[in-house]
């Protein structure tokens, strides 16, 4: 094989982003954390595992541009250059759609853990983005990774399947898992109306790799194929993902808070008479 | 492949072999097409060492059907992977506690340490002591009593085989349902005042939760 000349990166990061349950963000969290990794200069491959629904390429604005997928890598109908499709504004990122929507069924562990080991030969980090649920696609995915990321939501059902995937995590010896809570309401979390970051993180009991607050512009950028952190906008979204990007890095950010962000007078004001300033 | 249905028990922890692999191995050559029962005695093993002893078995022909173990840890994958799987407590006379001129046997006590998550069962031949928390989705039962040194948050049943004397102490005791013996009851609506550990007993044949008591 060519790949024998080349030297094998030790230090290359795979991670897992997963849930368990869908729609809480998994996909989101990778598109956006692959444009910040890539923005500091660090080459980033997402690979979308979620293959029956894939969405990766429509968030990144790459559908029109996808030819072959790591399915054709590997009967080496093509070479692993000509599957990966490098983002239009940032050429530091790549996108490995792992098959074709047609295709079911076609994936193994062992094919999964091909795929990576070929990405890692390029990569400073590779992004897997695993499909919902804690079937085989999970398992695939779970498979070739060393660390993981759980995206959970502030409610009892996306908490609930978190918990069951760490378990799963913990038996298959991943390390480390970090959790990133997303879709915060500030406000809401201080009306008590849901669940608090602590009452998550009492029961999962990872560390809080970041929060994402619940921002209207995550739609429009979905739709639009652009994501957030890209435009850097002034969006309190992008600004979370770009504080994750940075905290994976090892750079000590504090955690915004969330009753700091919980806007209008009223609310501050009565954060004020409940600590008895006045 | 099925010709016969018998399951036969090999032991995958034998000090004549360097390693579990090996062993399994070479027993498995003498045993070529058949029902296989696991015993890794107290081997830990991760879900993807199951997959690998799943793996190896395929290719002697041999169906793995169930494990066994003493270990907890590899109850946990093993049965995340689907298997009918088995705790085995070891009978040792050491685990005896003195505790003020009384004997209190851990002979058939199994103590396991870290959460046990949704989705997770834990079960136990005899008492089940647990250092860390049961999460909501969880579920643990044991044949005797049930302690929890921490949050119950989960299922919980202790006396599974009738015993209506078992009880259930944890530090917090918030517990989707709770069963002793034939009896169910579900979690109390309040949240219990912190600090204070709980038990739950069967008392003229209601289960109740008091503030723990030792005697």
């Amino acid at each position: 094989m060519t790949n024998s000349r080349r030297s094998v990166r030790t230090d290359t990061r795979v991670i897992l982003i997963c849930s368990g349950k869908g729609g809480v963000g998994k996909t989101t969290l990778t598109a956006n954390l692959g444009i910040s990794l890539a923005r500091q200069g660090l080459s980033t491959a997402v690979l979308d595992a979620d293959f029956g629904l894939r969405n990766l390429d429509l968030l990144l604005g790459l559908e029109n541009r996808i030819v072959y997928t790591a399915q054709e890598v590997l009967e080496e109908e093509c070479r692993l250059d000509q599957a990966l499709v490098k983002h239009k504004q940032e050429s530091n990122l790549s996108l490995l759609p792992a098959g074709n929507p047609r295709m079911l069924d076609w994936l193994k562990p062992d094919d999964m853990q091909r795929i990576v080991d070929m990405l890692k030969e390029q990569f400073n980090y590779v992004l897997i983005d695993c499909p919902a649920g804690v079937e085989d696609g999970f398992k695939n995915a779970m498979s070739a990774s060393q660390e993981a990321i759980v995206v959970t939501n502030p409610e009892v059902s996306a908490v609930r399947d978190a918990d069951r995937v760490i378990g799963l995590l913990n038996t298959n010896a991943i390390k480390p898992v970090q959790l990133v809570l997303n879709r915060v309401r500030p406000k809401m979390m201080a009306n008590q109306e849901m669940l608090s970051i602590d009452d998550v993180t009492d029961i999962l009991a990872l560390p809080l790799l970041g929060l994402v607050l619940e921002d209207e512009q995550v739609i429009v950028s979905t739709n639009r194929g652009e994501p957030l952190t890209l435009n850097s906008v002034n969006s309190p979204a992008a600004k979370c993902y770009l504080n994750i990007a940075k905290r994976l890095q090892g750079e000590d950010i504090p955690l915004i808070d969330p009753a700091e962000e919980s806007s209008g007078i009223g609310a501050k004001f009565r954060r004020l008479m409940q600590t008895k300033i006045f | 492949m099925n010709s016969n249905n018998q399951k036969i028990i090999v032991n995958i922890k034998d000090i004549k072999y360097q390693n579990w692999e090996i062993c399994l191995k070479s027993k498995l050559k003498i045993l070529k097409s058949s029902n296989i029962e696991i015993d890794s005695k107290n081997l830990d093993l991760s879900c993807s060492d199951i997959s690998e002893i799943i793996k190896i078995a395929n290719q002697y022909n041999c169906k793995i059907i169930s494990f066994c173990s003493t270990s907890s840890k590899t109850i946990v994958s093993s049965q995340s992977l689907g298997f009918k799987s088995q705790l085995i407590i070891e009978n040792s006379s050491k685990n005896t506690l003195k505790i003020n001129q009384k004997n209190l046997t851990f002979s058939k006590t199994h103590f396991h340490q870290g959460t046990i998550r949704s989705g997770e069962y834990l079960d136990s031949p005899g008492d089940l002591l647990i250092l860390g928390d049961v999460n909501p989705g969880a579920k643990v039962s044991a044949e005797g009593n049930i302690i929890i040194w921490g949050r119950l948050l989960g299922i919980a049943h202790a006396g599974r085989e009738g015993n209506s004397q078992a009880t259930i102490s944890a530090l917090q005791l918030r517990p989707v349902q709770l069963r002793i013996a034939n009896k169910v009851a579900r979690g109390p609506k309040t949240k219990p005042q912190f600090g204070i550990a709980e038990q739950a007993r069967i008392d003229s044949e209601e289960i109740i939760i008091s503030p723990l008591e030792t005697k």
